[in-house]
Protein backbone atom coordinates (compact mmCIF):
# COMPACT_ATOMS: atom_id res chain seq x y z
CA UNK A 1 0.00 0.00 0.00
CA UNK A 2 1.10 3.55 -0.78
CA UNK A 3 1.19 6.46 1.58
CA UNK A 4 -2.02 8.51 1.59
CA UNK A 5 -2.33 11.62 -0.57
CA UNK A 6 -2.01 12.39 -4.24
CA UNK A 7 0.62 14.48 -6.03
CA UNK A 8 -1.37 17.47 -7.08
CA UNK A 9 1.56 19.86 -7.58
CA UNK A 10 3.05 17.51 -10.16
CA UNK A 11 -0.32 17.34 -11.87
CA UNK A 12 -0.01 21.07 -12.63
CA UNK A 13 2.06 20.13 -15.68
CA UNK A 14 -0.86 18.11 -17.05
CA UNK A 15 -3.22 21.00 -16.27
CA UNK A 16 -0.96 23.38 -18.16
CA UNK A 17 -0.86 20.98 -21.10
CA UNK A 18 -4.66 20.83 -21.11
CA UNK A 19 -4.77 24.62 -21.14
CA UNK A 20 -2.39 24.74 -24.09
CA UNK A 21 -4.35 22.26 -26.18
CA UNK A 22 -7.89 23.15 -25.22
CA UNK A 23 -7.73 26.91 -24.74
CA UNK A 24 -4.26 28.20 -25.65
CA UNK A 25 -4.62 27.62 -29.36
CA UNK A 26 -7.97 29.45 -29.42
CA UNK A 27 -6.46 32.36 -27.51
CA UNK A 28 -3.58 32.64 -29.95
CA UNK A 29 -5.85 32.54 -32.99
CA UNK A 30 -8.19 35.19 -31.56
CA UNK A 31 -5.31 37.37 -30.38
CA UNK A 32 -3.48 37.22 -33.69
CA UNK A 33 -6.59 37.71 -35.80
CA UNK A 34 -7.90 40.71 -33.86
CA UNK A 35 -4.41 42.08 -33.43
CA UNK A 36 -3.28 41.98 -37.00
CA UNK A 37 -6.61 43.25 -38.34
CA UNK A 38 -6.22 46.29 -36.05
CA UNK A 39 -2.49 46.75 -36.57
CA UNK A 40 -2.24 46.14 -40.30
CA UNK A 41 -3.33 49.69 -41.31
CA UNK A 42 -0.40 51.09 -39.36
CA UNK A 43 2.07 49.00 -41.35
CA UNK A 44 0.76 49.74 -44.81
CA UNK A 45 3.08 51.68 -47.18
CA UNK A 46 2.73 55.37 -46.59
CA UNK A 47 1.63 55.01 -42.97
CA UNK A 48 3.27 57.47 -40.60
CA UNK A 49 6.15 56.26 -38.41
CA UNK A 50 4.86 54.76 -35.14
CA UNK A 51 6.29 56.21 -31.96
CA UNK A 52 6.52 54.09 -28.82
CA UNK A 53 3.88 56.32 -27.27
CA UNK A 54 1.49 55.73 -30.16
CA UNK A 55 2.18 51.98 -30.20
CA UNK A 56 1.43 51.81 -26.49
CA UNK A 57 -1.88 53.60 -27.00
CA UNK A 58 -2.87 51.33 -29.88
CA UNK A 59 -1.88 48.17 -28.02
CA UNK A 60 -3.71 49.40 -24.91
CA UNK A 61 -6.96 49.77 -26.83
CA UNK A 62 -6.45 46.45 -28.53
CA UNK A 63 -5.57 44.69 -25.27
CA UNK A 64 -8.83 45.83 -23.68
CA UNK A 65 -10.80 43.82 -26.23
CA UNK A 66 -8.50 40.84 -26.62
CA UNK A 67 -7.87 40.28 -22.93
CA UNK A 68 -11.54 40.49 -22.05
CA UNK A 69 -12.33 37.76 -24.58
CA UNK A 70 -9.32 35.75 -23.44
CA UNK A 71 -10.36 35.79 -19.80
CA UNK A 72 -13.91 34.75 -20.75
CA UNK A 73 -12.55 31.81 -22.74
CA UNK A 74 -10.00 30.87 -20.09
CA UNK A 75 -12.37 30.60 -17.14
CA UNK A 76 -15.26 29.20 -19.13
CA UNK A 77 -15.92 25.69 -17.83
CA UNK A 78 -13.03 25.77 -15.37
CA UNK A 79 -15.11 23.82 -12.83
CA UNK A 80 -18.43 23.17 -14.52
CA UNK A 81 -16.98 21.16 -17.43
CA UNK A 82 -15.83 18.37 -15.15
CA UNK A 83 -19.29 18.27 -13.59
CA UNK A 84 -21.10 18.41 -16.91
CA UNK A 85 -18.99 15.77 -18.59
CA UNK A 86 -18.58 13.55 -15.54
CA UNK A 87 -14.76 13.74 -15.51
CA UNK A 88 -14.85 14.43 -11.77
CA UNK A 89 -15.78 10.82 -11.12
CA UNK A 90 -12.31 9.40 -11.75
CA UNK A 91 -10.34 12.52 -10.81
CA UNK A 92 -11.72 12.80 -7.32
CA UNK A 93 -11.81 9.10 -6.52
CA UNK A 94 -8.06 9.68 -6.18
CA UNK A 95 -6.78 11.19 -2.92
CA UNK A 96 -7.29 14.77 -4.03
CA UNK A 97 -9.28 17.65 -2.56
CA UNK A 98 -11.40 19.45 -5.16
CA UNK A 99 -10.70 22.86 -3.63
CA UNK A 100 -6.95 22.34 -4.02
CA UNK A 101 -7.35 20.89 -7.51
CA UNK A 102 -9.43 23.78 -8.82
CA UNK A 103 -7.53 26.43 -6.88
CA UNK A 104 -4.37 25.19 -8.56
CA UNK A 105 -6.14 25.05 -11.93
CA UNK A 106 -7.14 28.71 -11.61
CA UNK A 107 -3.50 29.66 -11.06
CA UNK A 108 -2.28 27.41 -13.88
CA UNK A 109 -4.77 29.05 -16.23
CA UNK A 110 -3.40 32.48 -15.27
CA UNK A 111 0.06 31.21 -16.14
CA UNK A 112 -1.28 29.85 -19.41
CA UNK A 113 -2.95 33.15 -20.26
CA UNK A 114 0.28 35.05 -19.56
CA UNK A 115 2.23 32.59 -21.72
CA UNK A 116 -0.19 33.16 -24.60
CA UNK A 117 0.11 36.90 -24.01
CA UNK A 118 3.92 36.69 -24.16
CA UNK A 119 3.75 34.87 -27.51
CA UNK A 120 1.26 37.27 -29.07
CA UNK A 121 3.01 40.35 -27.64
CA UNK A 122 6.32 39.11 -29.05
CA UNK A 123 4.79 38.92 -32.52
CA UNK A 124 3.20 42.37 -32.12
CA UNK A 125 6.58 43.81 -31.10
CA UNK A 126 8.11 42.37 -34.27
CA UNK A 127 5.21 43.70 -36.34
CA UNK A 128 4.70 47.24 -35.01
CA UNK A 129 7.64 47.97 -32.72
CA UNK A 130 8.54 47.94 -29.07
CA UNK A 131 6.08 48.51 -26.25
CA UNK A 132 6.17 47.61 -22.58
CA UNK A 133 5.07 43.96 -22.42
CA UNK A 134 5.42 43.87 -18.62
CA UNK A 135 2.79 46.57 -18.19
CA UNK A 136 0.50 44.62 -20.48
CA UNK A 137 1.12 41.45 -18.47
CA UNK A 138 0.32 43.32 -15.28
CA UNK A 139 -2.97 44.52 -16.74
CA UNK A 140 -3.78 40.98 -17.96
CA UNK A 141 -3.12 39.64 -14.46
CA UNK A 142 -5.41 42.23 -12.88
CA UNK A 143 -8.18 41.53 -15.36
CA UNK A 144 -7.81 37.79 -14.84
CA UNK A 145 -7.94 38.13 -11.06
CA UNK A 146 -11.00 40.36 -11.28
CA UNK A 147 -13.10 38.81 -14.04
CA UNK A 148 -11.48 35.36 -13.72
CA UNK A 149 -12.21 35.37 -9.99
CA UNK A 150 -15.89 36.03 -10.60
CA UNK A 151 -15.85 33.42 -13.38
CA UNK A 152 -14.37 30.86 -11.00
CA UNK A 153 -17.21 31.42 -8.55
CA UNK A 154 -19.87 31.34 -11.25
CA UNK A 155 -18.40 28.10 -12.64
CA UNK A 156 -18.65 26.56 -9.17
CA UNK A 157 -22.36 27.29 -8.90
CA UNK A 158 -23.69 26.86 -12.43
CA UNK A 159 -23.02 24.89 -15.57
CA UNK A 160 -23.87 27.88 -17.76
CA UNK A 161 -21.27 30.35 -16.64
CA UNK A 162 -20.49 32.04 -19.96
CA UNK A 163 -23.89 33.77 -20.33
CA UNK A 164 -24.02 34.44 -16.57
CA UNK A 165 -20.54 35.95 -16.55
CA UNK A 166 -21.20 38.01 -19.67
CA UNK A 167 -24.46 39.17 -18.08
CA UNK A 168 -22.70 40.23 -14.88
CA UNK A 169 -19.99 42.12 -16.75
CA UNK A 170 -22.35 43.75 -19.21
CA UNK A 171 -24.97 44.44 -16.53
CA UNK A 172 -22.39 46.13 -14.33
CA UNK A 173 -21.24 48.34 -17.18
CA UNK A 174 -24.81 49.31 -18.09
CA UNK A 175 -25.84 50.01 -14.49
CA UNK A 176 -22.76 52.13 -13.94
CA UNK A 177 -23.49 54.08 -17.10
CA UNK A 178 -27.06 54.64 -15.92
CA UNK A 179 -26.54 55.40 -12.25
CA UNK A 180 -22.83 56.20 -11.94
CA UNK A 181 -23.48 59.90 -11.46
CA UNK A 182 -26.35 59.48 -9.02
CA UNK A 183 -25.97 60.38 -5.42
CA UNK A 184 -27.37 58.32 -2.60
CA UNK A 185 -28.01 54.60 -2.22
CA UNK A 186 -27.98 53.75 -5.93
CA UNK A 187 -24.44 54.98 -6.28
CA UNK A 188 -23.36 53.17 -3.12
CA UNK A 189 -25.05 49.97 -4.31
CA UNK A 190 -23.00 50.15 -7.49
CA UNK A 191 -19.88 49.63 -5.40
CA UNK A 192 -21.01 46.05 -4.85
CA UNK A 193 -20.88 45.36 -8.58
CA UNK A 194 -17.71 44.17 -10.34
CA UNK A 195 -15.27 47.06 -10.71
CA UNK A 196 -15.52 47.28 -14.49
CA UNK A 197 -15.30 51.09 -14.48
CA UNK A 198 -12.09 51.04 -12.47
CA UNK A 199 -10.54 48.46 -14.82
CA UNK A 200 -10.52 50.83 -17.78
CA UNK A 201 -8.78 53.60 -15.85
CA UNK A 202 -6.25 51.22 -14.37
CA UNK A 203 -5.60 49.72 -17.81
CA UNK A 204 -4.82 53.10 -19.36
CA UNK A 205 -2.65 54.11 -16.43
CA UNK A 206 -0.75 50.83 -16.41
CA UNK A 207 -0.15 50.79 -20.13
CA UNK A 208 1.03 54.40 -20.36
CA UNK A 209 2.88 54.98 -17.09
CA UNK A 210 3.38 51.48 -15.70
CA UNK A 211 1.75 52.57 -12.45
CA UNK A 212 -1.79 52.68 -11.13
CA UNK A 213 -3.64 53.97 -8.12
CA UNK A 214 -2.88 51.50 -5.34
CA UNK A 215 -6.33 51.77 -3.79
CA UNK A 216 -7.98 50.87 -7.08
CA UNK A 217 -5.60 47.96 -7.66
CA UNK A 218 -6.28 46.63 -4.17
CA UNK A 219 -10.04 46.96 -4.78
CA UNK A 220 -9.79 45.03 -8.07
CA UNK A 221 -7.56 42.30 -6.64
CA UNK A 222 -9.56 42.03 -3.44
CA UNK A 223 -12.85 41.83 -5.33
CA UNK A 224 -11.56 39.03 -7.59
CA UNK A 225 -9.91 37.06 -4.80
CA UNK A 226 -13.06 37.33 -2.69
CA UNK A 227 -14.94 35.52 -5.45
CA UNK A 228 -12.20 32.91 -5.81
CA UNK A 229 -12.58 32.32 -2.07
CA UNK A 230 -16.36 32.07 -2.40
CA UNK A 231 -15.91 29.59 -5.24
CA UNK A 232 -13.66 27.46 -3.02
CA UNK A 233 -16.26 27.60 -0.23
CA UNK A 234 -18.91 26.39 -2.69
CA UNK A 235 -16.61 23.56 -3.79
CA UNK A 236 -16.02 22.60 -0.19
CA UNK A 237 -19.66 22.65 0.82
CA UNK A 238 -21.41 21.42 -2.31
CA UNK A 239 -20.67 17.81 -3.30
CA UNK A 240 -19.49 17.36 -6.87
CA UNK A 241 -22.36 15.09 -7.82
CA UNK A 242 -24.98 17.49 -6.50
CA UNK B 1 -14.68 -0.91 6.95
CA UNK B 2 -17.91 0.65 5.58
CA UNK B 3 -20.90 1.47 7.73
CA UNK B 4 -24.20 2.76 6.40
CA UNK B 5 -26.45 3.83 9.27
CA UNK B 6 -30.02 4.72 8.31
CA UNK B 7 -28.72 6.45 5.21
CA UNK B 8 -31.28 8.29 3.13
CA UNK B 9 -31.00 10.52 0.10
CA UNK B 10 -33.75 12.72 -1.20
CA UNK B 11 -33.40 14.74 -4.38
CA UNK B 12 -35.27 18.02 -4.36
CA UNK B 13 -36.06 20.11 -7.39
CA UNK B 14 -36.22 23.90 -7.38
CA UNK B 15 -40.01 23.60 -7.67
CA UNK B 16 -40.16 21.70 -4.42
CA UNK B 17 -40.72 18.23 -5.83
CA UNK B 18 -38.74 15.54 -4.09
CA UNK B 19 -37.72 11.99 -4.93
CA UNK B 20 -36.43 9.57 -2.32
CA UNK B 21 -33.56 7.72 -4.01
CA UNK B 22 -32.36 5.90 -0.88
CA UNK B 23 -34.24 5.29 2.38
CA UNK B 24 -33.14 4.02 5.78
CA UNK B 25 -30.27 2.03 4.33
CA UNK B 26 -28.21 0.30 7.01
CA UNK B 27 -25.43 -2.15 6.22
CA UNK B 28 -21.96 -2.96 7.45
CA UNK B 29 -19.32 -4.14 5.00
CA UNK B 30 -16.35 -5.87 6.55
CA UNK B 31 -12.69 -5.54 5.65
CA UNK B 32 -11.68 -8.27 3.22
CA UNK B 33 -15.23 -8.79 2.02
CA UNK B 34 -16.48 -8.72 -1.56
CA UNK B 35 -19.99 -7.34 -1.51
CA UNK B 36 -22.32 -7.30 -4.47
CA UNK B 37 -25.01 -4.69 -4.93
CA UNK B 38 -27.93 -5.77 -7.07
CA UNK B 39 -31.17 -4.07 -7.93
CA UNK B 40 -33.34 -3.12 -10.85
CA UNK B 41 -32.79 0.12 -12.77
CA UNK B 42 -33.45 3.13 -10.59
CA UNK B 43 -33.20 1.10 -7.38
CA UNK B 44 -30.68 3.51 -5.87
CA UNK B 45 -27.39 1.71 -6.60
CA UNK B 46 -25.73 4.69 -8.30
CA UNK B 47 -26.86 7.04 -5.54
CA UNK B 48 -25.37 4.73 -2.92
CA UNK B 49 -22.06 4.61 -4.77
CA UNK B 50 -22.03 8.39 -5.28
CA UNK B 51 -22.48 8.79 -1.52
CA UNK B 52 -19.64 6.33 -0.88
CA UNK B 53 -17.33 8.52 -2.95
CA UNK B 54 -18.60 11.68 -1.29
CA UNK B 55 -20.04 12.94 -4.57
CA UNK B 56 -23.41 13.17 -2.85
CA UNK B 57 -24.16 13.77 0.80
CA UNK B 58 -26.78 11.68 2.60
CA UNK B 59 -29.90 13.63 3.48
CA UNK B 60 -30.30 11.52 6.60
CA UNK B 61 -28.16 9.03 8.51
CA UNK B 62 -24.40 8.60 8.42
CA UNK B 63 -21.97 6.86 6.13
CA UNK B 64 -18.45 6.15 7.32
CA UNK B 65 -15.44 4.40 5.84
CA UNK B 66 -12.86 3.34 8.39
CA UNK B 67 -14.50 5.68 10.89
CA UNK B 68 -14.25 8.72 8.60
CA UNK B 69 -16.96 10.51 6.65
CA UNK B 70 -16.85 9.09 3.11
CA UNK B 71 -15.39 12.15 1.38
CA UNK B 72 -12.73 12.60 4.05
CA UNK B 73 -11.70 8.96 3.58
CA UNK B 74 -11.45 9.36 -0.21
CA UNK B 75 -9.43 12.56 0.03
CA UNK B 76 -7.04 10.93 2.44
CA UNK B 77 -6.72 7.45 0.95
CA UNK B 78 -8.32 7.31 -2.47
CA UNK B 79 -10.60 4.60 -3.80
CA UNK B 80 -10.17 2.33 -6.79
CA UNK B 81 -13.31 3.31 -8.63
CA UNK B 82 -14.76 2.15 -11.91
CA UNK B 83 -17.87 4.10 -12.79
CA UNK B 84 -20.66 2.78 -14.96
CA UNK B 85 -20.06 5.67 -17.32
CA UNK B 86 -16.38 5.81 -18.31
CA UNK B 87 -15.89 9.56 -18.38
CA UNK B 88 -12.30 10.25 -19.42
CA UNK B 89 -11.45 13.23 -21.62
CA UNK B 90 -11.73 11.80 -25.16
CA UNK B 91 -8.78 13.88 -26.35
CA UNK B 92 -6.33 12.24 -23.96
CA UNK B 93 -4.18 9.33 -25.06
CA UNK B 94 -4.97 6.11 -23.19
CA UNK B 95 -1.51 5.84 -21.60
CA UNK B 96 -1.43 9.57 -20.80
CA UNK B 97 -4.79 9.24 -19.06
CA UNK B 98 -3.35 6.48 -16.89
CA UNK B 99 -0.17 8.46 -16.18
CA UNK B 100 -2.22 11.49 -15.13
CA UNK B 101 -4.46 9.49 -12.84
CA UNK B 102 -1.43 7.66 -11.43
CA UNK B 103 0.05 11.05 -10.56
CA UNK B 104 -3.17 12.15 -8.88
CA UNK B 105 -3.30 8.82 -7.08
CA UNK B 106 0.03 9.63 -5.47
CA UNK B 107 2.20 7.04 -7.20
CA UNK B 108 5.81 8.29 -7.00
CA UNK B 109 7.18 9.80 -10.21
CA UNK B 110 9.79 7.05 -10.53
CA UNK B 111 7.05 4.40 -10.48
CA UNK B 112 4.41 6.00 -12.70
CA UNK B 113 5.67 4.69 -16.06
CA UNK B 114 6.23 1.19 -14.70
CA UNK B 115 2.85 1.04 -13.04
CA UNK B 116 1.12 2.31 -16.17
CA UNK B 117 2.90 -0.38 -18.22
CA UNK B 118 1.82 -3.00 -15.69
CA UNK B 119 -1.88 -2.18 -15.75
CA UNK B 120 -1.82 -1.81 -19.54
CA UNK B 121 -0.39 -5.32 -19.79
CA UNK B 122 -2.80 -6.64 -17.16
CA UNK B 123 -5.78 -5.33 -19.10
CA UNK B 124 -4.38 -6.20 -22.54
CA UNK B 125 -4.29 -2.63 -23.78
CA UNK B 126 -0.77 -2.69 -25.28
CA UNK B 127 -1.87 -2.09 -28.85
CA UNK B 128 -4.30 0.64 -27.82
CA UNK B 129 -2.09 2.62 -25.43
CA UNK B 130 -1.19 5.33 -27.93
CA UNK B 131 -4.77 5.81 -29.12
CA UNK B 132 -6.92 8.72 -28.08
CA UNK B 133 -9.65 7.74 -25.63
CA UNK B 134 -12.28 8.66 -28.22
CA UNK B 135 -10.81 6.05 -30.60
CA UNK B 136 -11.27 3.17 -28.14
CA UNK B 137 -14.06 0.64 -28.59
CA UNK B 138 -16.59 0.22 -25.77
CA UNK B 139 -14.83 -2.88 -24.47
CA UNK B 140 -11.40 -1.25 -24.56
CA UNK B 141 -12.75 1.86 -22.88
CA UNK B 142 -14.17 -0.34 -20.14
CA UNK B 143 -10.76 -2.01 -19.74
CA UNK B 144 -9.12 1.44 -19.55
CA UNK B 145 -11.59 2.37 -16.82
CA UNK B 146 -10.72 -0.78 -14.94
CA UNK B 147 -6.99 -0.16 -15.47
CA UNK B 148 -7.19 3.27 -13.82
CA UNK B 149 -9.07 1.77 -10.86
CA UNK B 150 -6.23 -0.72 -10.36
CA UNK B 151 -3.37 1.81 -10.62
CA UNK B 152 -2.84 2.01 -6.91
CA UNK B 153 -3.34 -0.91 -4.59
CA UNK B 154 -6.31 0.65 -2.85
CA UNK B 155 -7.88 -0.83 0.24
CA UNK B 156 -11.33 -0.13 -1.15
CA UNK B 157 -12.47 -0.87 -4.69
CA UNK B 158 -15.88 0.11 -6.04
CA UNK B 159 -16.73 -1.38 -9.41
CA UNK B 160 -19.98 -0.25 -11.02
CA UNK B 161 -21.11 -2.61 -13.81
CA UNK B 162 -17.51 -3.74 -14.34
CA UNK B 163 -18.12 -6.20 -17.19
CA UNK B 164 -20.47 -3.95 -19.13
CA UNK B 165 -19.30 -4.06 -22.75
CA UNK B 166 -16.64 -6.72 -22.18
CA UNK B 167 -16.50 -9.77 -24.43
CA UNK B 168 -16.67 -13.26 -22.83
CA UNK B 169 -12.87 -13.62 -22.78
CA UNK B 170 -12.39 -10.35 -20.91
CA UNK B 171 -15.37 -11.02 -18.68
CA UNK B 172 -13.59 -14.18 -17.52
CA UNK B 173 -10.29 -12.29 -17.27
CA UNK B 174 -12.00 -9.68 -15.11
CA UNK B 175 -13.26 -12.42 -12.80
CA UNK B 176 -9.70 -13.73 -12.50
CA UNK B 177 -8.45 -10.24 -11.67
CA UNK B 178 -11.06 -9.81 -8.94
CA UNK B 179 -10.02 -13.21 -7.60
CA UNK B 180 -6.41 -12.02 -7.45
CA UNK B 181 -7.47 -8.78 -5.76
CA UNK B 182 -9.22 -10.61 -2.95
CA UNK B 183 -7.21 -9.91 0.19
CA UNK B 184 -7.92 -9.67 3.93
CA UNK B 185 -6.99 -5.95 3.74
CA UNK B 186 -9.13 -5.07 0.78
CA UNK B 187 -12.86 -4.51 0.52
CA UNK B 188 -14.48 -4.72 -2.88
CA UNK B 189 -17.97 -3.55 -3.84
CA UNK B 190 -19.39 -4.68 -7.16
CA UNK B 191 -22.66 -3.24 -8.44
CA UNK B 192 -24.05 -5.25 -11.30
CA UNK B 193 -27.20 -6.38 -13.03
CA UNK B 194 -25.44 -9.63 -13.80
CA UNK B 195 -26.53 -11.92 -10.97
CA UNK B 196 -24.43 -14.79 -12.26
CA UNK B 197 -21.36 -12.60 -11.99
CA UNK B 198 -22.23 -11.52 -8.45
CA UNK B 199 -22.88 -15.14 -7.55
CA UNK B 200 -19.39 -16.12 -8.70
CA UNK B 201 -17.42 -13.21 -7.29
CA UNK B 202 -18.98 -12.02 -4.07
CA UNK B 203 -19.36 -13.15 -0.47
CA UNK B 204 -22.69 -11.40 -0.01
CA UNK B 205 -25.09 -9.52 -2.20
CA UNK B 206 -27.21 -6.63 -1.00
CA UNK B 207 -30.44 -6.51 -2.97
CA UNK B 208 -31.94 -3.05 -3.11
CA UNK B 209 -35.11 -1.77 -4.65
CA UNK B 210 -36.97 1.52 -4.38
CA UNK B 211 -33.98 2.84 -2.43
CA UNK B 212 -34.38 0.30 0.37
CA UNK B 213 -32.25 -2.64 1.32
CA UNK B 214 -34.55 -5.58 0.66
CA UNK B 215 -32.29 -8.38 1.83
CA UNK B 216 -28.69 -9.51 2.01
CA UNK B 217 -27.94 -12.89 0.43
CA UNK B 218 -24.87 -14.90 1.34
CA UNK B 219 -23.26 -16.10 -1.87
CA UNK B 220 -19.94 -17.54 -0.67
CA UNK B 221 -18.35 -20.44 -2.54
CA UNK B 222 -20.66 -23.48 -2.82
CA UNK B 223 -23.49 -21.74 -1.05
CA UNK B 224 -25.65 -21.46 -4.11
CA UNK B 225 -25.26 -25.08 -5.12
CA UNK B 226 -26.27 -26.18 -1.64
CA UNK B 227 -29.44 -24.12 -1.63
CA UNK B 228 -30.56 -24.55 -5.23
CA UNK B 229 -33.65 -26.72 -5.35
CA UNK B 230 -34.53 -26.89 -9.04
CA UNK B 231 -32.26 -28.38 -11.67
CA UNK B 232 -32.41 -29.14 -15.37
CA UNK B 233 -31.05 -32.58 -16.26
CA UNK B 234 -30.29 -33.61 -19.82
CA UNK B 235 -30.09 -37.33 -20.64
CA UNK B 236 -28.60 -38.93 -23.74
CA UNK B 237 -30.01 -42.41 -23.03
CA UNK B 238 -32.31 -43.96 -20.42
CA UNK B 239 -35.03 -41.33 -20.65
CA UNK B 240 -37.60 -43.90 -19.59
CA UNK B 241 -35.73 -44.48 -16.29
CA UNK B 242 -35.99 -40.82 -15.27
CA UNK B 243 -39.30 -41.12 -13.38
CA UNK B 244 -37.96 -44.09 -11.39
CA UNK B 245 -35.14 -41.96 -9.93
CA UNK B 246 -36.97 -38.62 -9.95
CA UNK B 247 -40.71 -39.27 -9.58
CA UNK B 248 -41.63 -35.56 -10.04
CA UNK B 249 -39.42 -34.99 -13.12
CA UNK B 250 -41.10 -32.77 -15.71
CA UNK B 251 -40.10 -33.51 -19.34
CA UNK B 252 -39.01 -30.39 -21.26
CA UNK B 253 -38.25 -32.07 -24.61
CA UNK B 254 -35.07 -33.31 -26.32
CA UNK B 255 -34.05 -35.43 -23.33
CA UNK B 256 -34.30 -32.54 -20.87
CA UNK B 257 -36.13 -32.71 -17.53
CA UNK B 258 -36.82 -30.22 -14.74
CA UNK B 259 -36.52 -31.74 -11.25
CA UNK B 260 -37.07 -30.44 -7.74
CA UNK B 261 -34.93 -31.84 -4.91
CA UNK B 262 -34.71 -31.18 -1.18
CA UNK B 263 -30.92 -31.13 -0.99
CA UNK B 264 -27.68 -31.79 -2.83
CA UNK B 265 -27.49 -35.18 -1.13
CA UNK B 266 -30.88 -36.14 -2.51
CA UNK B 267 -29.88 -34.94 -5.97
CA UNK B 268 -26.69 -37.01 -5.91
CA UNK B 269 -28.45 -40.10 -4.61
CA UNK B 270 -31.14 -39.88 -7.29
CA UNK B 271 -28.54 -39.27 -9.99
CA UNK B 272 -26.57 -42.31 -8.81
CA UNK B 273 -29.73 -44.38 -8.99
CA UNK B 274 -30.47 -43.07 -12.50
CA UNK B 275 -26.95 -43.81 -13.74
CA UNK B 276 -27.11 -47.19 -12.05
CA UNK B 277 -30.18 -47.98 -14.14
CA UNK B 278 -28.14 -47.34 -17.32
CA UNK B 279 -29.02 -43.73 -18.08
CA UNK B 280 -26.30 -41.50 -19.62
CA UNK B 281 -26.38 -37.97 -18.10
CA UNK B 282 -25.20 -35.14 -20.35
CA UNK B 283 -25.63 -32.21 -17.94
CA UNK B 284 -27.06 -31.10 -14.59
CA UNK B 285 -27.61 -27.34 -14.23
CA UNK B 286 -29.33 -25.36 -11.46
CA UNK B 287 -32.47 -24.00 -13.08
CA UNK B 288 -32.30 -20.78 -11.18
CA UNK B 289 -29.56 -19.71 -8.79
CA UNK B 290 -30.44 -19.05 -5.20
CA UNK B 291 -29.44 -15.45 -5.75
CA UNK B 292 -31.72 -15.08 -8.73
CA UNK B 293 -34.54 -16.66 -6.75
CA UNK B 294 -33.93 -14.32 -3.84
CA UNK B 295 -33.63 -11.35 -6.17
CA UNK B 296 -36.97 -12.10 -7.79
CA UNK B 297 -38.60 -12.55 -4.41
CA UNK B 298 -37.07 -9.39 -2.95
CA UNK B 299 -37.88 -7.19 -5.91
CA UNK B 300 -41.32 -8.73 -6.21
CA UNK B 301 -42.04 -8.14 -2.53
CA UNK B 302 -41.06 -4.50 -2.74
CA UNK B 303 -43.46 -3.80 -5.61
Amino acid sequence: MMAPGGRLAKYALWQFRDFATEKGISLLIIGLLLGFVQLLPFRLPGSPELTTERITRIIGTLANTILLIWVFITVNGIISNDRKLGYYRFLFAKPVRPIQYYGQLWLVYLLGLLTALALVSGLFVVFVGRFNVWNLALYATLLYISLGGIGFFVSAITKHELPVLAGIWLGSSVLRAMYGNDTGWKNRALDLLPPVHIMDGVAVSLMTTGTADLGRVVWIVGYGLLFVGLGLVVLHRRPLGG
Amino acid sequence: MIEFRNVGKTYRSLLGNSVKAVEEFSLEVMKGEILGIAGPNGAGKSTLIAMLLGYLRPTTGTLEIDGLPARAYVERNGIGYLSELIAINPKWRADDALARLATLAGIPESRVATRVDEVIAQLGLEEHRAKKVKALSKGNLQRLGLAQALLREERLLILDEPTHGLDPVWTQRFRDIVGQLRSPDRTILIASHNLDELQRLTDRVAIIDHGRLQRVVRTGHGHDQATATRFRIVLVTGLEKMREAFPDAEPAGKGEFAVTVGSLQQLNASLAELIGKGALVASVVPERSALEQQFREAVGESQ
